[in-house]
């Protein structure tokens, strides 16, 4: 399950013709402007001819500022890569990446960053040369958990002399799913320690503990010839092994009544105990009102378990969670 | 290691910044009218800060103080009229720029630094018409790009970077380099021709506002007076004073042998002369032509058509005019709604003048009549002369003896037509030229005549006034140049060396007739070398910039827009005309060929040179292009297949990435990878017909691969 689900937004997000542009002054542009029309107004006044050729020259520059700055964006792909997982309060890196398709001219100065969706942050890329590819980064502390959207990127540029930004906004819709906060978990307590791992069924598997012994079958594993008592019996004897079963944990969480903090908090502690668990290798369920995770492990589950309580929403009207029979239940009360 | 490539960033950023000033503060202050103080307040502010560096602002209120002191000190002169309102906005402008440069540090400080650097080139384009002020306006162009482009970047990278990942670019070498540089300068060309562009296109409708002319500290020529008891010696100053060109033309080989009349001095001072002082009758035309002149017009005209362009230092006021009768005088001016027009004024004794005489340099033309008759012509005359030349019979109250008795000796009994050529001719024939000044002497008139019996043209001109006046003949000094050369720009110039001195002798019915006493060898001025050649050279130049810029109106405009018209019309009538066969189309023909050729040849060279710059590890075989070429082509089919490929993909990488993405180009891509590597490195040949094959052979897997899938779609 990848929480960063680039393009599941494709079919609702408005699409951005490739020729949109947006032009905006910057502080010295606007001082560069009404200069330009006090120095055109002071030419046409005076009839000075010098004054004339400094107002070309002024709006020639605003002219060449204009062709650079659309060559700078031209052809320009801006490609955003998303972090695996974010959790409230902890810094996430999110990668910008801009390749410049022009095969001659460099594009100089262009930022790029995000329009429109629930993150802000951008990048600088200084000078990106003709056919090459940059990546650059910003960090963004999530202060939510659940869904953040992100819509357009938007490649800027105020080259070559900073009076004007010029902007080509960029469909880019993707998801990011924010793990609850995370949170110093529960100490583990002593008798959990002693057995940590795997637990014995009563049936032959693959664990270490022996489970029977037996004539032994040409062609097995010589591994599984017990030595011992065939040396005893003078004939080769086999030895089952116990299987071994994880321990099953269920973390259940009954939010029905919590709203606000009370809520973050218990999702949050829902969210340690259900990685504490994982990481002391059991498998862990989880059971809130109205959805239920199967036990299991590794980092998949984890993300999937996350996921789960990221999008958790105050529901009052929901059923009670329902726990794991066969688990030991770890509850969060609300 | 050159300066340029141990630049880093913030110093070029810098340099750029003090240059743009330094040439925007040049741009204004060769008008000379910002004062020598100013100049060097300018100057050595710069080269402390530079050298200096000052990054404190603890006595920046000290500075305000000054500042404001300065504004209200020149609000009150502006008020009072001492100061004119552009030149103290100027001066502010620079004591501005001082402080800001001075305390620069923050994106603000540089920010207003080349916003005040653009008031300063408007200060000099209001102060100055000069052609420096283009070369001024040229580096100026150059160094504000650069500024404007690096201070952009210093503060991109300011703003966007940790400020020691910002110290490390600010203060390293990758960024800036002459390349770097050389593009920024092409930048600007570029904007200067957009400037040219738009100078040329703008409408010139003016409103006439507010109009300041550019003048000109006057350095020579045409004053009121001449004082002959000055020592030292008559300067060769080789600067031009008018360009002008005539109708009918004279041969361009040789000199120009004609006299340039200024002014009229008849006040004899005791040192010298001096215009008369009557009062002004208010002509403002030319005056008409006397009887005789009239008749022998009338029987043998010889019109000639000057269009003078008088530098107004030089010309203090006064309408030159060739030899001859002046018949009119006709200004050019820009056109303005409001703007004060030249005007022509008639003095009495005949000189003319134009006013507003600070309107700077000055354009008209001026027809004379050379019409005149010969000596034999105008002798008879009589001596019956009108009560206004009284002032051209006076003599000094004391004058030598000898003086006397040469007059008496040179004119006793004859016609004054004859009495005038004798002086000349013995003044002319007996006496030597030479620009040394006599130096103090109580009578300078006789210390020429008996004792050094050498001197320059004043002297000569002096001399056969008094002999001619002691006879009763009126005579009168007269000023202005003589001669001229031809320049390669195709007008003359005339030099502010050039400035001779003559005489004027009255005759009843012919008015003032010339006579010019100084031995041709000493009018005029010998100026030569390279020196005297450069002069002329600059001079072309400012012409031109005078002729194409400074004086480029409404009509200018509209003659230039509808020549380019023209030239655009006829362009496609030509081509419209042409037809296979007929001459039009040969020669467009011909002329697009040859374009095609220059253009081909010009960028062939061009690659030539620039292969030639590049190291000899890169001169690859044409079997080794072709590889390069061909897997560069094979990458970019498979980046758009979606096969995600970065500048560093090895080829090995390429073949593995192409498996996990297109399955079944991989094969293609193996074959492919191993015949360009076999071309690239192991001296195989690649023909062009097996690339060819390849890549198609690629393409057709890429299809093949799309099809069953209906295309995997690419993230954007």
């Amino acid at each position: 399950v990848s929480v960063a689900r680039a393009g599941a937004l494709t079919a609702r997000a408005r699409v951005v013709p490739a020729w949109k542009r947006r032009l905006s002054f910057t502080p010295l542009g606007r001082w560069y402007v009404a200069l330009t029309v006090a120095i055109g107004f002071a030419a046409i006044n005076t009839g000075n001819n010098l004054l004339f050729l400094v107002l070309g020259l002024l709006l020639s520059s605003i002219v060449v500022s204009g062709i650079l700055s659309e060559t700078s964006l031209r052809a320009v792909r801006v490609e955003r890569r998303l972090p695996i997982s974010a959790s409230v309060g902890a810094e996430a890196l999110v990668a910008l990446i801009a390749r410049n398709g022009k095969p001659r001219a460099p594009s100089v100065g262009l930022t790029v960053r995000e329009k429109g969706g629930d993150v802000a942050g951008q990048g600088l890329f200084l000078v990106l040369g003709p056919g090459r590819s940059e990546e650059v980064s910003y960090r963004f502390t999530p202060a939510r958990r659940g869904v953040h959207r992100f819509d357009q990127l938007e490649v800027a540029t105020r080259a070559p002399f900073g009076l004007f930004e010029k902007v080509r906004p960029l469909s880019a819709p993707a998801e990011l799913i924010v793990f609850p906060r995370r949170i110093a978990p529960p100490p583990l307590e002593p008798r959990q320690l002693a057995r940590e791992g795997e637990s014995s069924t009563g049936r032959a598997g693959h664990g270490l503990e022996m489970h029977a012994l037996r004539d032994y079958r040409p062609g097995e594993d010589a591994r599984s010839i017990h030595w011992r008592s065939s040396a005893r019996a003078g004939k080769l004897i086999g030895v089952d092994r116990e299987q071994e079963r994880r321990r099953q944990v269920c973390v259940v969480l009954d939010h029905r009544r919590a709203t606000g903090a009370a809520l973050e908090t218990a999702v949050e502690r829902a969210a340690a105990l259900f990685e504490r668990e994982l990481d002391s290798g059991a498998e862990v369920s989880l059971a809130l009102c109205g959805e239920r995770l199967p036990a299991g492990s590794g980092e998949r589950h984890r993300i999937a378990g996350l996921t789960l309580l990221a999008l958790l929403d105050a529901s009052s009207g929901a059923p009670p969670p329902v726990p794991d029979r066969d688990a030991s239940v770890l509850e969060v009360v609300a | 290691v050159s300066p340029v490539r141990r630049m880093t960033l913030l110093r070029a950023q810098e340099w750029a910044g003090t240059l743009a000033l330094a040439a925007a503060f040049g741009a204004c202050a060769i008008s000379g009218e910002l004062g020598v103080g100013l100049v060097l307040l300018f100057f050595g502010a710069a080269a402390a800060a530079s050298i200096l560096r000052p990054s404190t602002r603890r006595y920046e209120w000290a500075w305000t103080t000054l500042l404001g002191a300065a504004f209200l000190l020149q609000a009150a002169q502006i008020a009072s009229g001492r100061l004119d309102i552009v030149l103290g906005a100027a001066q502010f402008t620079v004591l501005l720029a001082v402080h800001r440069l001075w305390h620069r540090g923050s994106r603000r400080d540089e920010w207003l630094l080349l916003l005040l650097s653009v008031l300063l080139v408007c200060a000099g384009a209001a102060l100055s018409a000069e052609l420096l002020f283009g070369l001024c306006f040229l580096c100026y162009a150059v160094a504000a790009t650069w500024a404007l482009a690096l201070t952009y970047l210093r503060f991109e990278i300011e703003s966007a970077r940790t400020p020691e990942h910002a110290a490390m670019l600010l203060n390293g070498r990758r960024l800036v380099t002459p390349g770097v540089l050389a593009a920024l300068a092409s930048l600007s060309l570029a904007a200067l021709v957009g400037s040219a562009a738009i100078f040329v296109t703008f409408p010139r409708v003016t409103i006439g506002g507010l109009r300041r002319s550019s003048s000109s500290i006057p350095i020579a020529g045409l004053g009121d007076q001449i004082d002959l008891l000055r020592h030292g010696v008559v300067a060769d100053d080789p600067r031009v004073v008018l360009r002008v060109q005539l109708d009918p033309s004279p041969s361009a080989h040789g000199e120009l042998t004609t006299h340039w009349r200024a002014r009229s001095l008849e006040v004899w001072t005791g040192r010298g002369w001096r215009a008369r002082t009557d009062v002004w009758g208010g002509a403002t035309s030319t005056a008409p032509m006397p009887p005789v002149r009239r008749a022998e017009a009338y029987r043998r005209p010889d019109p000639l058509v000057a269009d003078i362009e008088a530098v107004a230092g030089f010309s203090a006021g006064v309408v030159l005019v060739p030899e001859g009768w002046p018949m009119g005088v006709t200004f050019h001016g820009p056109l303005t709604a409001r703007g004060t027009q030249t005007r022509l004024l008639r003095a009495p004794n005949g000189d003319l003048f134009y006013t507003p005489a600070e309107m700077g340099d000055v354009h008209y033309v001026v027809r004379t009549e050379r019409a005149l008759p010969d000596l034999d012509g105008l002798r008879g005359s009589g001596t019956t002369y009108p009560r206004e030349i009284a002032v051209d019979l006076e003599v000094p109250d004391h004058v030598d003896e000898r003086v006397r008795r040469l007059s008496r000796l040179l004119t006793a009994g004859k016609d004054p037509v004859d009495a005038a050529a004798a002086v000349e001719l013995w003044l002319t024939k007996s006496l030597g030229y030479t620009r040394e000044l006599p130096g103090p002497q109580s009578d300078p008139i006789a210390h020429f005549l008996f004792e050094s019996r050498r001197g320059h043209c004043e002297l000569f001109s002096s001399a056969m006034v008094i002999l001619l006046r002691l006879a009763g003949i009126p005579a009168r000094n007269v000023t202005g140049y003589y001669g001229g050369v031809h320049t390669g720009a195709g007008y003359w110039a005339v030099r502010a060396g050039d400035a001779h001195s003559w005489v004027e002798v009255y005759v009843p019915g012919a008015g003032f007739v010339p006579f010019d006493p100084t031995p041709p060898s000493g009018r005029g001025s010998a100026q030569k070398g390279w020196w005297a050649e450069a002069v002329l050279v600059w001079d072309g130049l400012s012409q031109r910039w005078r002729a194409f810029v400074v004086d480029y109106d409404l009509l200018s405009q509209r003659r230039t827009i509808a020549r380019i018209a023209t030239a655009l019309r006829e362009t496609g009538k030509r081509l419209s005309r042409a037809r296979p066969g007929t001459p039009e189309f040969r020669e467009a023909a011909f002329q697009i060929a040859l374009s095609l050729l220059v253009v081909v040849g010009g960028i062939a060279l061009l690659r030539r040179v620039r292969h030639r710059g590049r190291p000899a590890s890169d001169a690859l075989t044409a079997d080794q292009r072709r590889a390069r070429k061909l897997w560069q082509r094979a990458r970019e089919r498979l980046d758009r297949e979606g096969v995600p490929l970065t500048p560093a993909t090895s080829p090995r990488e390429t073949i593995r990435w192409t498996a996990q993405h297109k399955p079944p180009a991989a094969p293609a891509v193996e074959r492919l990878a191993s015949v360009v590597l076999a071309a690239r490195w192991g001296g195989e040949r690649l023909p062009p017909w097996r690339a060819r094959t390849l890549l198609q052979e690629l393409q057709q897997q890429l299809r093949r691969s799309n099809a069953p899938a209906g295309g995997e779609s690419r993230k954007t």
